[in-house]
């Protein structure tokens, strides 16, 4: 037998490949594939059996049981017959096979007696391996047990191409997924894209709209207006959408108005009512003032369904009610609720229509119009609040759509700054950071409107040397520009330039966390692209007034003091009447002692201030210490009369900060 | 525990005799290095704490005095705001037993402190 041809299958080439498509070999035991072996073991009363596979050199084992090892070179197994063939090898006893008789496994090894082994076939016709039940006594099988082994075996090859499926139904999955990613960042950056140039039309329009027109010419500015808004009211739409699918959307916890946002709301639509609806806004009379929450969703939320209520509504009553349901020491509990009498929703329809692109009517879109994105928008924005929207209706009786918001209390503290003064703010001076010329040529003339005067810088670098060399009132920075952006811009004038200059922000995209960046490199404001000229009017006169009432922005850090001072306030207080003393003082004798260029003095003088300077943490100041000692060390000063004016401007800063306490 | 603190600083040397008084110490505090060093000579102190860049003498001096012409070897640590290498090699050379950057913490100030002493006791 030992110079016999190793057997090989006429398809042996194509029979691998179909193997290898499995990505059976060398994978781990698998129950099913046990469960088998087991089955084989009882069926057929046998102390050995094991499902395996044949590849170009071995036999390996998927599952086993009485064998012991995981695989054995091919050339030495039984199997490599089997799968020559097409149905059950059985030899009930070995030593009477001429073939078998001297072969090793039969004298020593595994001594086997009885073998009976059945080629696993794919469907498409390749033996791969085989399942065997082996004795170390004669045997034969009944018919019954011949054919359990066929079923077990055609059950293995459908359990191999389950796994297959499965494999590539989660490869195909994961394409989904990433499809959808694309699909989403698409439609956001998309959105983007297309806002920008929309402002653009719709800020002109406006401008156009406030210079003289005659009858026609007006009527068709309207209309360019109303289209305008419409389409950036999708947009919007499909933007937010994208934003809240990406996890992007954040919603904020700032302190507003209640009754303002909801005066707001019912202004703003009051317009749109028909004149045969009654349109009312009931407000509880226990409902708080300030509440802690996001504004601009709920604003969002609220004219979205009241829009909707007026859409539909032709006669009747639309009404926005809000009511306090429930009061803790933290919480305000407020139920909102927009009830009208219109056109209703089918019961079958009151499950779908916070699905995406479905409205109530088929015919809905084109007699109501609408993206079918509203719903949905609202649905989300008020889960995202931890909060449910229900809705209950009955057709051409009319809805209502109701949910229950929990709002953090306000601390008075933590109150707007109310009372936007409507005094005149004089000819303010602006310096606006843009690198979008359309966009500069619209906040030019926005501003230049409200009788300012405006500078413009292309980008953050042109924007720092025009603030070195004129005095303005305000800057406007986009936040995305070449060369020094938005935040590294206002970084360099609140850390290197220490200027207190108000900042408002501009930016197109509203993501998470943006607008918290903003205030914390030190902006004042934020305003949205595209910008609505009374907004912005609005946000300048806040970050002005605000300015006035010269809130200084610098946070003095007192925790070393602390320390040192073991929590004796006593000692704290006349720590700081001692720098109050002192270092405006010493400041003014380090300027002398530079301008007279004594470095000895100013050596001296600007290490020991810089101990002081370090007990109170200003680490911006004690670096322009550090850069004046070792200029003066060095005998050279170049930095020092930069560094000098903004020690003296910070010193004033803290000064004042500190004499507040 | 008796420190003696030289420090020309004026807002510094209080509040750090002020922790420290607070941490049961007893300090004698001075602003300039002759003034100190002639404290040492006539009183017994259990550490000495100094900055390098004071008047009169130097912290260096000090420990250099000390080490050398007193022959003590009371616990002595320097700080300074000088982020100079050398300045650190320099004083473990002259015989500090620490040194310190400024500004200094007071956490970390009091652990060498009791370090030294406890060594010492």
């Amino acid at each position: 037998m030992n110079n016999k041809e190793k057997p090989v299958p006429h398809n042996e080439p194509e029979r691998l490949a179909a193997l290898k498509r499995y990505n059976i070999l060398d994978t781990l035991p698998e129950h099913a594939f046990d469960d088998a072996t087991k089955l084989v073991s009882y069926i057929c009363g046998v102390p050995i059996a094991h499902i395996s596979f044949i590849d170009e050199n071995r036999q390996w084992f998927k599952s086993e049981i009485g064998i012991g090892v995981s695989e054995v070179p091919r050339e030495i197994s039984f199997c490599q017959y089997t799968i020559m063939d097409t149905k059950l090898v059985e030899i009930p006893d070995t030593f009477l096979n001429e073939q078998f008789r001297n072969d090793p496994n039969v004298v020593d090894g595994f001594k086997i007696r009885f073998y009976a082994g059945i080629p696993l076939t794919t469907p498409d016709g390749y033996n791969i391996g085989t399942i065997c039940a082996i004795d170390h006594t004669t045997k034969e099988l009944n018919d019954n047990q011949r054919n359990a082994l066929s079923i077990i075996a055609k059950h293995v090859i459908n359990q191999l191409e389950l796994r297959t499926k499965n494999i590539e139904l989660d490869t195909q999955k994961k394409i989904a997924e990433l499809a959808v990613l694309a699909k989403d960042s698409f439609l956001a950056n998309m959105s983007h894209e297309i806002r920008t140039p929309l402002n653009a039309v719709i800020g002109f329009t406006d401008l156009l709209a406030q210079t003289k027109l005659d009858k026609l010419q007006r009527d068709y500015i309207d209309s360019v207006q109303i289209a305008g808004e419409n389409l950036l009211l999708i947009i919007n739409d499909i933007l937010d959408l994208s934003k809240i699918e990406s996890g992007n959307l954040a919603i904020e916890a700032q302190p507003f108005n209640l009754k303002k946002t909801l005066k707001h709301v019912y202004d703003l639509l009051k317009v749109k009512a028909s004149p045969a609806v009654e349109f009312n806004l009931f407000l509880d009379a226990d409902m708080p003032e300030m509440v802690i929450g996001d504004h601009g969703r709920l604003n969002q939320i609220l004219v979205n369904l009241t829009g909707n209520a007026l859409k539909f509504t032709e006669e009747g009553e639309v009404t926005i009610s809000v009511k306090k349901i429930d009061e803790t020491a933290d919480y305000y509990s407020l139920r909102f609720s927009v009830k009208d009498t219109g056109i209703g929703i089918p019961e079958d329809k009151l499950k779908t229509i916070f699905d995406r692109f479905t409205q109530a009517e088929e015919s809905t879109t084109r007699r109501f119009g609408g993206t079918g994105l509203g719903l949905n928008i609202v649905k989300q924005l008020i889960e995202m609040q931890n909060s449910q929207i229900h809705v209950k209706s009955k057709e051409n009786r009319g809805s209502e759509f109701f949910f229950q918001i929990n709002y953090k209390k306000a601390n008075p503290v933590e109150s707007e700054t109310e009372s936007i003064a409507d005094d005149d703010l004089g000819k303010l001076k602006i310096l606006l950071c843009e690198d979008n010329i359309i966009n500069q040529k619209l906040a030019k003339s926005v501003i230049l409107n409200f009788g300012f005067e405006l500078d413009i810088a292309e980008n953050g670098e042109k924007g720092i040397d025009l603030l070195l060399q004129n005095e303005y009132d305000l800057v406007l920075m986009d936040l995305q520009m070449p060369f020094k952006d938005g935040y590294q811009t206002t970084e360099y004038i609140r850390n290197e330039m220490n200027s207190n200059i108000p900042i408002i922000a501009m930016t197109a995209h509203s993501l998470v966390g943006e607008q918290e960046r903003c205030f914390k490199i030190g902006m004042d404001a934020y305003v949205p692209k595209p910008f609505k000229q009374q907004l912005l009017l609005e946000t300048i006169k806040t970050v002005i007034n605000k300015d006035n009432k010269a809130q200084p922005k610098r946070k003095i850090d007192l925790s070393y003091l602390d320390d040192l001072s073991c929590g004796n306030p006593n000692f704290k207080q006349e720590m700081i009447a001692l720098f109050i003393e002192k270092i405006p003082n010493e400041a003014i004798q380090l300027e002398e002692a530079i301008q007279n260029i004594d470095h000895d003095k100013v050596k001296k003088l600007s290490h020991n201030m810089k101990s002081s300077i370090d007990l109170f943490m200003l680490d911006d100041l004690s670096h322009c210490l550090s850069v004046i000692e070792q200029e003066a060390k060095s005998g050279q000063f170049t930095e020092t009369s930069n560094k000098i004016t903004v020690l003296q401007y910070g010193i004033a800063d803290v000064i004042k900060i500190l004499k507040e306490l | 525990m008796k420190i003696i603190l030289s420090e020309d600083n004026e807002i510094l040397r209080k509040s750090l005799s002020f922790f420290l008084e607070s941490k049961g110490f007893t300090v004698d505090q001075f602003s300039d290095g002759k003034d100190a060093l002639d404290a040492i000579r006539t009183n017994e102190y259990d550490l000495i704490l100094t900055d390098i860049n004071i008047p009169g003498i130097s912290g260096m001096e000090i420990t250099q005095y000390v080490r050398q012409s007193i022959g003590s070897d009371i616990p002595i640590i320097i700080f300074t705001s000088s982020g100079i290498e050398q300045t650190e090699l320099d004083s473990f050379d002259i015989g500090a037993n620490e040194f310190i950057a400024k500004p200094v913490s007071p956490a970390v100030l009091l652990v060498r402190i009791n370090k030294l002493l406890n060594i010492r006791v």
